[in-house]
């Protein structure tokens, strides 16, 4: 690359002008605690970004506000949108503590418009465990494995379903509900349903 | 006389009557008022259950507000404006290389300092704490920011700054996300990366359509030169591209990175820097390098009670032979590429960045420009279901000077305590200079653990 120093100052002019015009234009649409993100875009997002530079961390590895802080230095540091970091920061806080959720989301559970099987697990499952049941995220298991998780009877699969669950192996944990509270008990047997008659059979 | 009986029997009966009337009446009455007794004592039975149950009541009603009540103070602390935090890594291992013997050692311990005020700015800092080999602690502030979320798309930073030139500063590092336990040539200090920098900038991300972008601008001190002087003439030692508190050429660098994410696994960047740079101080041939002397007058006069020794006195004669403030400055340009791409347990990734700085033909250290150029090819794979990793890396550093050039293999085998817990191990086979550090191959041994 060449520049020449006759052009030099215009170069830091230009650059300048852009610089300042950004950070100019920034505080008129700085808000403070914005709205709370969304636990499954999350699940998704830290599925897609984390494992690019390092291994997924466990969830449970960090109390709320720990996350808080690291999820925020991260989003200066990989160039995270301000909504992907509350998305992923929302799937944190809800999957690292297990008991609280679990209690939130079965107060809840039955509410709301009952979903299919295949709508359910596109839109909650097939982030990490993608549309091939193969999984998209190291740890994720094979539900196309005769001698994986499928292979296991609908009544641990729903107890996983509903509680979350961390395969010892894998450096992640399913959150409650796959990070969604509003999915219920039809829903739950629904999406097993369907996981059945498309990974396993 | 038969009537007379009728009369008697009649008043007999009469009598009767009026004698068994009342007692018929009393016995109706009390069974009445036993009856009504009966039905008090029932209700105030009910009456009783009631109260107890209301006693009941109020008891746990009690106990729910205070339960409410202790929550709400719990939580109160729970999420405070200010949240601080403590993250970091470090690391220790062994080092094996060939011709020489094998040694322990700590690798740093680098707390990272987190302060944030509410969800609109937070402060970074890290510091980088080793071991060297004459047994002295070294401490570093590896960096300083203060970040102000402006946006959802923006953040502005200002401090010291890890480079943004390419990944592998910004962001690969740390020990506990190294795959490998060395860094690759050329992306370490004084290597054709720029390892940081003082200034501001503006980072964030955004969408474009279904895909997303992220990028860092900045206005910087930039770097300072060392010259190296041998066999009487000057030439470029290198470039000491880390944040310097004052930028004595006056000239800002100006530079950024660029990226792109077709696909959710997959980013492609692009970085930029340029500006100017003055040599500040001259490495003494195959030595070390002499301590900075500013040549401010008065730098160099004598404070009454002051001990210099002889040695001293002679190596400030020697410094003041070159005034650095008038040496001109040069040309300094950075530009880099980076490819990440993760798809399902293999980690793909190449980073390529090139430093140059230009002539200088009428200072006292005039001397050719020089480049820098190095780049790294990099494969890692998580074994399913199981907890071990392993890692290979080809890097081709060439340097301005041909002592420092190395090209590289890299093997390593990682095992996962935990996914920030990593035993390492890394055999390097090493192409240098024939008989230099640069030509020897090693072995390293790291446990990295990143909190």
């Amino acid at each position: 690359m060449t520049i020449s120093i006759q052009n030099r100052p215009r170069v830091g002019t230009i650059w300048m002008v852009l610089f300042c015009g950004m950070i100019l234009s920034g505080p008129m649409l700085a808000t403070d605690y914005l709205e709370e993100g969304d636990a499954q875009n999350g699940a998704r997002t830290w599925a897609e970004n984390c494992n690019r530079c390092h291994n997924a961390r466990d969830p449970q590895d960090l109390r709320d506000d720990q996350w808080t802080t690291s999820v925020f230095h991260m989003r200066v540091r990989a160039g995270l949108t301000g909504k992907q970091t509350r998305d992923v920061l929302e799937y944190l806080q809800t999957a690292n503590n297990w008991p609280v959720s679990l209690s939130t989301e079965v107060a809840q559970a039955g509410s709301g418009t009952a979903r299919s099987g295949e709508e359910v697990y596109g839109r909650v499952c097939v982030a990490c465990h993608g549309a091939d049941g193969k999984g998209t995220v190291p740890g994720a298991p094979d539900f196309t494995d005769a001698d994986g998780p499928m292979a296991q009877s609908d009544a641990i699969l729903l107890e996983h379903i509903r509680d979350g669950f961390k395969s010892p192996k894998s450096p992640m944990a399913m959150p409650p509900r796959g990070g969604d509270p509003n999915l219920n008990q039809g829903e739950m047997e629904a999406v097993l349903e369907f996981m059945r008659k498309s990974f396993s059979d | 006389m038969k009537h007379r009986t009728r009369f008697f029997a009649g008043l007999a009966l009469l009598g009767l009557m009026l004698v068994t009337t009342p007692a018929a009446a009393e016995d109706e009455k009390y069974e009445q008022l036993q009856a009504q007794v009966e039905a008090l004592q029932e209700q105030l039975r009910e009456v009783q259950e009631a109260l107890a149950q209301y006693a009941s009541k109020t008891d746990t009603e009690t106990q729910v507000n205070q339960l409410k009540q202790d929550i709400a103070e719990a939580a109160a602390w729970k999420e405070p404006n200010t949240l601080i935090h403590m993250a970091g890594y470090a690391d220790v291992g062994y080092t094996k290389q060939d011709s020489e013997d094998g040694s322990f050692g700590i690798g740093t311990f680098s707390p990272i300092f987190h302060f944030q005020y509410r969800d609109l700015v937070m402060l970074e800092a890290e510091m980088e704490i080793s071991v060297n080999d004459e047994g002295e602690t070294d401490t570093a502030l590896e960096y300083l920011t203060v970040d102000y979320f402006l946006n959802d798309y923006m953040t502005l930073v200002g401090g010291k700054f890890l480079s943004p030139i390419g990944q592998f500063r910004q962001n690969l590092h740390p020990s506990w996300i190294n795959k490998l336990v060395s860094a690759p040539p050329g992306f370490g200090h004084d290597g054709a990366a720029p390892v940081s920098d003082l200034g501001v900038q503006a980072r964030g991300g955004f969408k474009i359509g279904d895909t997303y972008a992220n990028y860092a601008a900045f206005v910087s001190n930039g770097p300072e030169l060392i010259s190296a002087f041998e066999d009487g003439e000057f030439e470029l030692g290198g470039v000491e591209a880390e944040a310097f508190g004052s930028d004595r050429d006056g000239d800002k660098v100006f530079g950024g990175r660029f990226a792109w994410l077709p696909t959710p696994g997959l980013e492609l960047g692009f970085s930029l820097a340029t500006g100017k740079a003055s040599v500040t101080s001259i490495e003494e041939a195959h030595g070390e390098e002499p301590d900075e002397h500013e040549e401010e007058p008065g730098d160099h006069e004598d404070e009454p009670g002051d001990e210099h020794d002889e040695e001293e006195e002679e190596h400030d004669e020697e410094e003041l032979l070159v005034d650095f403030g008038s040496e001109p400055a040069r040309d300094y340009d950075v530009y880099g590429f980076d490819v990440a791409w993760n798809l399902n347990n293999f980690l793909l990734r190449g980073e390529f960045v090139k430093t140059k700085v230009g002539a200088d033909n009428v200072g006292v250290t005039a001397s050719p420009g020089a480049t820098w150029q190095t780049w790294y090819g990099q494969a890692s794979y998580l074994i399913p279901q199981t907890n071990w990793e392993t890692a290979i890396r080809y890097t081709d550093f060439d340097s301005a000077h041909s002592s420092e050039s190395q090209k590289q293999w890299a093997f390593g085998v990682n095992y996962l305590f935990a996914s920030s817990v990593i035993g390492k191990f890394t055999y390097e086979f090493n192409d240098g200079l024939p008989g230099s550090v640069t030509d020897a191959n090693r072995w390293l041994f790291q446990l990295a653990y990143g909190f």
